[in-house]
């Protein structure tokens, strides 16, 4: 039922991306339709991946990241409707906790991905271009130490600062 | 009886249909298309005095209605697709129809000239002008008949009204005004003024991102010239009174059937939106179609439809590979017959079902060339949902899901239906006996 939920969820994340481009501007209905499905797909997906890492963490005692995330999930969750832009930052999270380790042992990759989406939020036509470079490098090198007290914590919140925007998708217009 | 005879015509220009609409009296089928253009076919009728009369409709004008437009603002194109056509009772010699895309709304005027003046003195037939020397007499000029032309111009645009897209337009009774509708308002127009319309109805929420559901059709009733009707992408309709106050969104009726919990799936949010909802003639009763049924709702009860017809309910187990290739998404229409016992709507593989309300039968009819010679009859279709297939079914997983019938129209007195595949305009009359 899940492995349906994760492709459903994928799928419709999918599609939503490609309604961007169609012409005629963005269709409304059909990207409403779209989060809709995405949602319901995630809950369920959401709902098997929590009680296969209660599972799990029984049966595997020393992950003490997962164990500490999912709270930290939970409560952010709202039972109401969750919007399109919370569900679009929310769909990062499930991945997220999977990867968990790759996301600890991959340090630079993540440091590379920052970094692209600092300059992606910059504007290209501030005059002291060294100086920017710089300030990125000293964040970096802040966020690095970060990462290395907090377990990846303030790293994933990072992460999700990234999400993919499909919230615009719906409030653009 | 069921709809047999066939007269196929072809549109000249082979481009995805996007809407067809009778005139008032039938005389006259408009059809939209994908590239913003609008063939009007007109009816044409042998031994009419006879028994066993055939109608044909052959093409009568065909005019570029919309163009591609650029919004510079939004860096977004719009679309010349021809949404909806509606007609305006006819008043005097010319028709005028209303044609709509995503954005902009036009009044067309359509008329007819079939005699021109003659003998001027100072020109030429060919319009040269004479030599004042040479004219020893005077005449006065005369018409003369000539080929009919059929000359279709812009009377009116109705324009920057809708930040969305519209869905549906509707002329009022009163023949003054018409309503458009888009994702999230409706507007009121009078017919003579472009340069402002009214908001009635704005469903936006103050936050975008809280928002659940839009509109998908509006249609005002055809004799009260205060209420009108918008359906939501959540599977409700809600009828207005324009006398209750200027801005319509309190409903003075919802009309919404609780969900059958036992259906429930991911895809259950889609399959509820409603496509077009349409009142019957008499006024009494409005048909909704969702993605796998049509319903006849009273007016006067609103806690569930008083008639469900499923309309190809061996769809219910394929909604995912319908998620997956789009077609969950389509829109189908529907369509009430002159007296409002049958109602009508298309399918895939170029089916389309008639649902006869009083003798409780249904029958699938197919559009397409290999299936329909002329004047033959139709033969009723059936699709075999699982199970041994009989003779003459046709399994589902062997429909085709691309030739999709969203658009159909009946004409208004006589036993005339228009189907739209995706390039070609089929016209179907009963055969009388």
């Amino acid at each position: 039922m899940d492995v349906e939920a994760k492709r459903i969820m994928a799928l419709s994340i999918s599609k939503l991306y490609s309604l961007r481009t169609q012409r005629g501007g963005l269709c409304l209905h059909r990207s409403l339709l779209l989060s809709m499905t995405m949602r319901a797909a995630r809950d369920i997906y959401h709902t098997a991946q929590l009680l296969r890492d209660a599972e799990e963490e029984q049966v595997v005692p020393c992950a003490p990241d997962a164990a500490i995330e999912e709270p930290m999930e939970i409560s952010k969750d709202s039972p109401q409707t969750l919007t399109p832009k919370e569900v679009a930052m929310k769909h990062q999270e499930p991945k997220e906790t999977v990867e968990d380790d790759k996301e600890n042992q991959c340090a630079s990759e993540r440091h590379s991905r920052k970094r692209r989406s600092k300059t992606a939020i910059e504007p290209d036509f501030l005059p002291l271009k060294k100086a920017k470079m710089d300030t990125d490098e000293e964040k970096q090198h802040l966020q690095g130490e970060v990462l290395r007290t907090n377990n990846g914590n303030s790293c994933r919140q990072a992460e999700t600062l990234t999400a993919f925007p499909t919230n615009r998708a719906v409030v653009a217009c | 009886g069921y709809l047999t005879d066939v007269s196929v015509s072809a549109r000249p220009t082979a481009d995805i249909i996007s809407t067809v609409e009778f005139n008032h009296s039938g005389e006259l089928l408009a059809t939209g298309d994908k590239g913003g253009r609008v063939v009007i076919f007109q009816q044409e009728t042998e031994n009419k005095s006879q028994s066993q009369w055939r109608s044909e409709y052959n093409v009568y004008s065909t005019f570029q209605s919309h163009e591609p437009e650029f919004d510079y603002l939004k860096s977004l194109e719009i679309e010349e697709k021809i949404n909806k056509i509606r007609w305006l009772p006819q008043k005097n010699a010319a028709q005028f129809l209303l044609s709509t895309n995503d954005k902009t709304i036009k009044l067309w005027k359509i008329s007819e000239r079939d005699k021109r003046p003659e003998g001027y003195n100072l020109k030429e037939e060919d319009g040269r002008y004479r030599d004042a020397a040479t004219i020893t007499t005077l005449r006065v000029p005369v018409f003369r008949p000539m080929d009919l032309m059929v000359e279709a111009s812009p009377r009116r645009v109705f324009a920057n009204a809708h930040t969305y897209h519209i869905n549906s337009i509707s002329v009022n009774s009163d023949n003054e005004t018409y309503l458009s509708a888009d994702d999230l308002r409706i507007n009121l127009w009078h017919l003579e003024i472009t340069d402002r319309s009214f908001n009635i109805v704005d469903i936006k929420p103050a936050n975008m991102e809280e928002l659940t559901e839009v509109i998908t059709a509006a249609e005002f009733h055809p004799h009260q010239c205060n209420t009108f009707v918008y359906s939501s992408s959540k599977g409700t309709i809600r009828l207005c009174d324009m006398r209750a106050s200027a801005l319509c969104d309190k409903h003075s009726k919802l009309f919404e059937e609780p969900e059958d919990p036992s259906n429930r799936s991911f895809f259950s949010e889609i399959i509820s939106s409603i496509s077009d909802v349409k009142f019957s003639h008499n006024g009494r009763y409005m048909m909704t179609r969702d993605y796998l049924s049509v319903k006849i709702w009273d007016l006067n009860m609103e806690n569930r439809p008083v008639e469900t017809y499923q309309v190809h309910e061996y769809l219910r187990s394929k909604l995912c590979s319908l998620y997956e290739n789009d077609c969950i998404f389509d829109k189908f229409e529907c369509c009430w017959n002159g007296n409002d016992s049958v109602v009508m709507t298309g399918s895939y593989n170029n089916f389309f079902r008639m649902l006869d309300r009083s003798q409780r039968r249904d029958v699938t009819l197919e559009a397409s060339r290999e299936s329909c010679k002329p004047r033959q009859v139709l033969k009723p279709r059936r699709v075999c949902a699982g199970g041994k297939r009989k003779k003459d079914e046709i399994s589902v997983d062997s429909l085709d899901f691309n030739k999709k019938i969203l658009h159909t129209a009946w004409h208004p007195q006589e036993n005339i239906i228009a189907v739209a595949t995706t390039n070609n305009l089929y016209i179907f009359q009963e055969k009388v006996n």
